[in-house]
């Protein structure tokens, strides 16, 4: 029964993770949560404060941030609920599960790319309604699964899988991650078949060069830059149409009975 | 500036039916709405399933009848996103402005990918690196005297956060609005400019958003050159903006996006077994 209510809080929090909206994924919501369902509030609390604290980088457990904030939340709690470990204590063992639901994402990431191709016939085909059967599908499939990691994460495959995590050959991952790294130039390479004209291509090296040599907080720097050299070259252009435009004219007014006026 | 003459012409354009219009309801379901931005996410489009997805309603109403501009706006909206949330939200309100007056497309598209990157990084910097750190360093204070008020007044916050999101829709809304009168004949300059801004910047994002490098381990047969380095030397993320080029040249080429996704992934899956990366 508990083991289903955490898993409810998976799903609540999980589909919250998608949005990154109400932050009920962080581990000091998601050990609340946690806490009540387990009927130790003030556990939960104290679990919360120490992930949440581990996951701004500011506490590292074992020289790393858990890489799952609402698994490495989830499973502090249940951990130091079920062995009676400290907060501290239980941090550092939730790590296998947090390693494990970020593996999982980083799938999700990987195989959602079809989700985001099943969009792009929907809108060939202006299909609203296939838009909003598949969004909604993509998210609950996402939540249901970290429900699901949850419900046997916390009762009943708990070893195992701790075991299995440590077991698990780390190069397929690692593969995953690779891939995951690289795909975003397939995105970015279908803006640039929209976007990419002869006329504009200097501007994206330029913009790259800077982002390689500057050391920039974000793109910030660069998109005033940018600005800078539209409004250049709006002037440039501007200046080049008025002097064609006045050249027609004096032209026009030359040969004045031209009735096309040209 | 000639705004004046602008917004008269513009006026005269719409003036046979009255061309419906976005109300304020409109744009607070918007931004209730665009809290699911994020789902579909994937490495390839990131945010734009969701983003598209936020927007429909709000355009099926300026364009109740017209396949083909649904079909359009569909299409340009699915193109690379990646942006703040909050600012994503802005960005859908700007963007339904201009497509409620009947502004050239390629300018809304252009205004779009132009301006989603900058955005991030303003958005970033005032929830990500400030309101972040700073309510959570406050609720875990409390958390840790066991207070339960620590966790509640975090999820306060934060729910007012996300719920900020109307007022957003509503800023972008009334920001291209207000933009939209003042540009007038310009449309052609503006359009380039906003080409010039979205090259700079998509050139600026590939060094953050692809990653592809050697690993340090992977040397020159017993040297202690590494390979990587030897593309350092030719100039750092060279790989990146290579790869990039390689998939646009090979969708100029008119190959199958699906076999590119399949070949990267197994690419990468080969690259870690071999230990290269």
């Amino acid at each position: 029964m508990q083991g289903l209510l955490l898993a409810l809080v998976g799903f609540i929090c999980g589909c919250d993770q998608t949005f990154e909206a109400f932050y009920w994924f962080r581990p000091l919501v998601v050990s609340f949560f946690a806490g009540i369902v387990l009927g130790n509030v003030e556990l939960g609390v104290a679990c919360g404060a120490v992930g949440e604290l581990a996951y701004l980088g500011l506490l590292t457990v074992g020289g790393t941030v858990p890489p799952d904030p609402l698994m490495a939340g989830m499973m502090t709690v249940v951990i130091a609920y079920t062995t009676g470990q400290s907060p501290d204590a239980a941090i550092g063992l939730s790590l296998p599960f947090a390693l494990l639901a970020q593996w999982v994402g980083i799938i999700f990431n990987t195989v959602y790319v079809s989700v985001a191709h099943k969009c792009d016939e929907y809108a060939k085909n202006a299909d609203v309604a296939g838009f909003n059967r598949i969004i909604p599908l993509a998210l609950f499939i996402k939540a249901g699964v970290v429900a699901l990691m949850v419900f046997l994460c916390s009762f009943a495959l708990q070893g195992p899988i701790q075991i299995f995590v440590n077991s698990f050959p780390e190069w397929l991952i690692h593969g995953f991650e690779i891939a995951g790294g690289m795909l975003p130039a397939v995105g970015l390479g279908l803006l640039l078949m929209v976007m990419l004209k002869s006329r504009n291509v200097a501007y994206l090296f330029l913009g790259f060069i800077m982002a390689t040599f500057l050391d920039m907080p974000n793109v910030l720097p660069i998109a005033i830059t940018a600005a800078a050299l539209a409004y250049i070259n709006y002037k440039h252009e501007k200046a080049t149409d008025d002097a064609v435009a006045a050249v027609k004219a004096s032209a026009a007014t030359f040969d004045g009975d031209d009735p096309d006026g040209i | 500036m000639a705004s004046n003459e602008m917004s008269a012409s513009l006026n005269d354009g719409m003036a046979g039916e009255a061309a419906p219009k976005l109300t304020k309801k409109d744009l607070h379901r918007l931004g209730i709405r665009s809290i699911a931005e994020q789902a579909g996410f994937s490495f390839e489009r990131m945010q734009a399933p969701g983003f598209t997805w936020s927007m429909l309603p709000c355009f099926e109403k300026l364009y109740p009848d017209s396949k083909k501009d649904m079909s359009e706006f569909m299409t340009y909206n699915m193109e690379f996103m990646n942006t703040e949330m909050h600012m994503a939200t802005f960005l859908m309100g700007l963007e339904l402005s201009m497509e409620e007056r009947h502004t050239d497309r390629n300018l809304i598209a252009g205004i779009r990918n132009g301006l989603f990157g900058p955005l991030a990084g303003l958005g970033d910097a005032i929830f990500w690196f400030t309101v972040l750190p700073i309510s959570a360093g406050i609720c875990c204070s409390l958390a840790q005297d066991g207070s339960v008020l620590g966790p509640i007044l975090y999820i306060a916050i934060w729910f007012f956060m996300a719920i900020s999101r109307i007022w957003f829709a509503e800023a972008g809304y009334n920001v291209g609005s207000r933009l939209i009168e003042n540009i007038g004949t310009t449309t052609k300059y503006l359009t380039e400019a906003a080409g010039i801004l979205g090259m700079m910047v998509v050139g600026g994002l590939i060094p953050s958003y692809v990653t592809l490098a050697f690993s340090d381990d992977l040397v020159f047969g017993v040297g202690s050159t590494t390979v990587q380095s030897v593309f350092n030397n030719i100039m750092p993320n060279v790989l990146p903006l290579a790869l990039v080029f390689l998939v646009f040249w090979l969708f100029k080429k008119k190959a199958n996006v699906l076999a590119i996704i399949l070949g990267i992934i197994a690419f990468g899956i080969l690259m870690s077994f071999l230990g290269w990366m």
